[in-house]
């Protein structure tokens, strides 16, 4: 048909379209935008390790992640894993959760105690901790006005701040970095360490070092850095399922809603064109598809409007909320069209079943 | 080519069952030749709607046979019926019934895209169509903006756009004053004179008798002959003598009226006639 009837009759009552698109839009944006924060939160979860420069991660046996779990390693096991033919350098960590508290201002952080006092990750301001000192993440600092030199509290124990590193903070959470001494003594845990951070040679790939550790180092289970930060992004993706489930469940059945009701109402207002239609000789299978058509272009219009709005929220939330941060993947832009599909298909119903059973005689009726 | 273009044969049509079941349409037989054009006339309810969408194979029948051009539309299926009303079968509307999101060229383009022509043919059929039914300057307009007469010119390019054999109207002048209403009728005399097509028209008004060349009575679903009907001398109704709600002896002859007081207003006509 050389007449663009189905955008015609959609685009004649204006107000009704644009409600319509908006209403899709927004429910398609509670799918996507839910699912860019979660990963967001996910790249943010695991940049501790990806920046670390291991190669693989050696922990407690048993223990693959860092979040919502605990590893002891001698500190002898450090040393064990340096003599692993293939390791260039094994360096041993403690790792906590933490309150740091600056006055009334108070931020959680997962405290990491290195030799190095952060080491290899890039400082955006000042220095790497020593003695009695702690490199903050940026927005934790902003948050507890702490910048260089400034003393945060932090098991009850005073630390001074040396400088900042960026990136690493999520909605959820921070990371922060003291002499791994100071943190030993301050958790009187002296003797023992976290995890082992190896950086392989040249020579040999991470997952066969990591068999090779496992084998020759009693107790432990090393992870190349690939595979423990899957498991570290699992772990949070198990707690959050259920929520993702429920808010993409929520989209779609506002998404339902909208473009149901905007499909019987336009329908309903165009009973009588497709009447007389049908009597000029369109087949029924036509006049569905002009039917199906509009849902459809309302629906499509929807996601494009959604996720053109999910990467301008993208690229303005982080602006005013530094850890907030949406990271867009193509999975969930496809999950996102799943669920378009779905409410498109869910909203024709109503017309499609209305379009069928018009009687082309009611062209005489008035 | 045979002369005669619709043969309808003992047509009914039944609805509903039991103590609601009503006959609107029982045993019509009629011919309609090429070109003619036939008004059918008759009280509400009497069943001229349903006589017409049985015709434009808009309505199953009950009973009968309905041939145009050879085809017997009631005998044919759900996907044949579309596209034989779109190439043989025009329709006009006592509404319009005009699409309102297209503009006056499209509602005629989209009977022909309906049709099976498509692109710059359909768009150049549709605007020498209006433009010889004089409302070129009003192409792309919106349906809204056209007055009364522009919108039935429309609808009868419309009906006429895919060169049909048989136009069927349904009180094709009722919204339009006297003027537009004329040339209504004329356009439809000049489709049925010149183009030798069929023209059926379902009316009430009188005035489209000038331009029948048959007048038919459908009452109680049955066409009765005109001249058994009888003609009100005052108000001018055609009305059958058996019902009819007053008479009176004239001269010899038997005057029917539509009611008692058509009838009071001929008495009191022919006495001031006599006085005088």
């Amino acid at each position: 048909m050389s007449v663009p009837l189905a955008r015609r009759q959609l685009l004649f009552r204006k107000g009704r379209a644009v409600a319509g698109v908006a209403g899709i839009a927004a429910a398609l944006l509670l799918v996507l935008a839910l699912k860019a924060i979660f990963a967001g939160i996910n790249d943010r979860l695991t940049a501790y390790i990806d920046k670390s420069g291991a190669d693989v991660i050696v922990a407690q046996r048993g223990v693959d992640t860092m979040h919502m779990t605990q590893s002891a390693l001698p500190e002898q096991t450090a040393t064990a894993v340096a003599a692993v033919p293939g390791v260039a350098e094994a360096r041993p960590i403690l790792y906590a959760p933490a309150m740091i508290e600056r006055g009334e201002a108070r931020g959680i952080a997962y405290l990491v105690g290195d030799d190095s006092g952060g080491a290899p990750l890039p400082m955006a301001t000042g220095r790497r901790a020593r003695a009695g000192e702690i490199v903050l993440e940026r927005t934790l600092a902003e948050r507890l006005d702490a910048r260089a030199g400034s003393g945060v509290r932090v098991f009850g124990r005073t630390f001074r701040v040396s400088g900042e590193v960026d990136g690493l903070a999520s909605i959820l959470n921070s990371v922060a970095f003291v002499r791994r001494q100071d943190l030993a003594r301050v958790l009187e845990s002296v003797g023992v360490v976290s995890y082992v951070l190896v950086r392989a040679r040249p020579e040999i790939g991470g997952a066969e070092l990591a068999a090779r550790i496992e084998a020759s180092v009693p107790g432990v289970t090393a992870s190349t850095r690939a595979a423990f930060a899957s498991s570290e992004r699992r772990v949070v993706g198990d707690m959050t399922t259920d929520i993702v489930r429920a808010m993409i469940l929520v989209g779609f059945v506002i998404g339902v809603a909208v473009a149901g009701l905007v499909a019987y109402s336009a329908t309903l207002s165009q009973i009588r064109d497709y009447a007389v239609l049908r009597a000029v000789g369109l087949r029924v299978r036509g006049a569905l598809a002009l039917a199906v058509a509009q849902v459809g272009a309302t629906v499509a219009a929807g996601f494009l409007l959604a996720l053109a709005l999910v990467w301008a929220l993208a690229a303005i939330l982080p602006r005013l909320t530094p850890t907030l941060v949406l990271a867009i993947r193509t999975a969930d832009v496809a999950l996102a069209l799943v669920v378009a599909g779905a409410v498109a298909l869910a909203a024709a119903a109503f017309p499609v079943l209305r379009v069928a059973r018009i009687d082309p005689a009611s062209v005489f009726r008035r | 080519m045979e002369s005669t273009l619709v043969r309808i044969h003992n047509l009914a049509k039944t609805f509903g069952e039991g103590e609601t079941r009503v006959e609107a349409v029982r045993g019509l037989d009629l011919d309609l030749a090429r070109g003619e054009i036939v008004l059918v006339m008759g009280p509400s309810g009497s069943g001229k709607t349903t006589f017409l969408s049985m015709l434009g194979g808009l309505l199953r029948v009950s009973a009968g046979e309905i041939w145009v051009n050879g085809t017997d539309i009631a005998a044919l299926g759900e996907r044949e019926l579309p596209p034989f009303r779109a190439s043989t079968m025009g329709f006009i509307f006592q509404d319009f019934n005009l699409i309102a999101a297209l503009s006056a060229r499209e509602n005629v383009e989209v009977a022909l895209n309906i049709g099976g022509q498509s692109g710059g043919t359909a768009r150049e059929r549709a605007r020498g169509l209006l433009e010889s039914l004089g409302t070129g300057d009003r192409l792309d307009f919106p349906i809204e903006k056209l007055s009364g007469g522009e919108k039935q010119r429309v609808a009868i390019a419309r009906a006429v756009a895919n060169r049909p054999m048989l136009i069927l109207a349904d009180e094709p002048t009722a919204n339009l004053d006297s003027h537009h209403g004329a040339e209504t009728m004329r356009l439809l005399r000049t489709l049925a004179k010149e183009e030798g097509v069929t023209v059926v028209i379902v009316s009430h008004d009188q005035r489209l008798r000038e331009i029948a060349d048959r007048v038919l009575w459908l009452e109680d679903g049955q066409f009765k002959a005109l001249q058994a009907l009888a003609r009100d001398p005052v108000c001018g109704m055609l009305i059958d003598p058996a019902q009819a709600p007053a008479e009176l002896e004239s001269d010899g002859e038997t005057l029917y009226f539509c009611s008692s007081g058509c009838r009071r207003q001929y008495e009191e006509e022919r006495l001031v006639a006599a006085s005088q």
